[in-house]
């Protein structure tokens, strides 16, 4: 069984008066289950050059994906402060990822065109970007070449 | 003022994929579009449900909007068993679940006052939240 474990930190010497020190770790298992997660898009690192919104994990078309326990990470990879990504789910803007930022978050993709998830660079001079899906996702791409 | 951010995402050599995942990246919190860090927060809150209702996290409206704000939020859901879950929306949509034990970490655009954070509760059996902001 697929062992995959995420751990996230929060720490703050200066918020509050008092400091903030906050770190939990979790094993990713599928939908309402102990078993791990078991299928990866892999770790993608890509350069974008335009201010174009494009799709990071593909849905493929005419179908659904039952499967509701999918985690998505991303991130900026930029080191200019005023350069951000816009992430979007469906038509929704979740929010925007400025340099160095990452998020990781649950996805339900669902059908094509649903609740895909979309990036936008803000700028075409060069971002780098960084994301990788773990799920157990049956209809995510890559596709059979039969459908 | 500084808030540090850092995730590490590991599975063994021949686990997920035959080669060993360790990921691992820090970020410090900020406003948009500069190095100064965030100065707000909720404070980090429980909330424990009793109802299979969607309940309203962060009201868009309590917040300041506009599309050059930076927010970041986490969630956590505290339980154990499962198949207890939270559905996360944003507004009127599906983000996705998070089970016993796991949690999220992400941005938040609240542009117009209308992104309300949602959560819905897989059961009306007890379920315990954690869930912060950080804002500018």
């Amino acid at each position: 069984m697929a062992t995959t474990t995420a751990s996230l930190t929060l720490t703050s010497t200066d918020l509050f008066d008092d400091s903030l020190s906050l770190s939990n770790t979790s094993t990713l298992h599928k939908a309402g289950t102990t078993i791990g997660l078991d299928q990866t898009t892999g770790l993608t690192k890509t350069y974008v050059t335009a201010t174009t919104q494009f799709d990071p994990f593909p849905v493929v078309k005419g179908t659904t994906n039952a499967g509701e326990n999918g985690r998505v990470y991303i991130a900026n990879l930029s080191e200019d402060e005023t350069e951000y990504i816009i992430v979007t789910i469906g038509d929704l803007v979740i929010g925007r990822l400025y340099a160095g930022d990452f998020m990781w978050m649950p996805w339900s993709p669902k059908a094509q065109h649903v609740n895909d998830i979309e990036i936008t660079p803000s700028v075409a001079t060069g971002m780098w970007v960084e994301f990788m899906a773990i799920h157990n996702f049956a209809n995510i791409y890559p596709d059979s070449d039969d459908s | 003022m500084a808030i540090t951010a850092g995730i590490t995402l590991t599975s063994a050599a021949g686990d997920l994929v035959t080669d060993a995942l360790v990921l691992s990246t820090s970020t410090n919190l900020t406003k948009a579009g500069s190095a100064t860090a965030l100065s707000q927060t909720s404070g980090l809150a429980r909330k424990t449900t009793t109802s299979a209702s969607q309940y309203i996290l962060f009201d868009a409206d309590d917040y300041p909007s506009g599309p050059a704000k930076a927010g970041k939020i986490y969630l956590k859901n505290t339980e154990t068993s499962a198949a207890l879950f939270f559905t996360i929306s944003i507004d009127t949509k599906t983000i996705g679940r998070i089970y016993a034990g796991d949690f999220a970490f992400l941005p938040w655009s609240n542009v117009d006052g209308t992104n309300d954070i949602k959560i819905t509760p897989s059961t009306s059996a007890s379920h315990t939240l954690e869930y912060m902001l950080f804002y500018e």
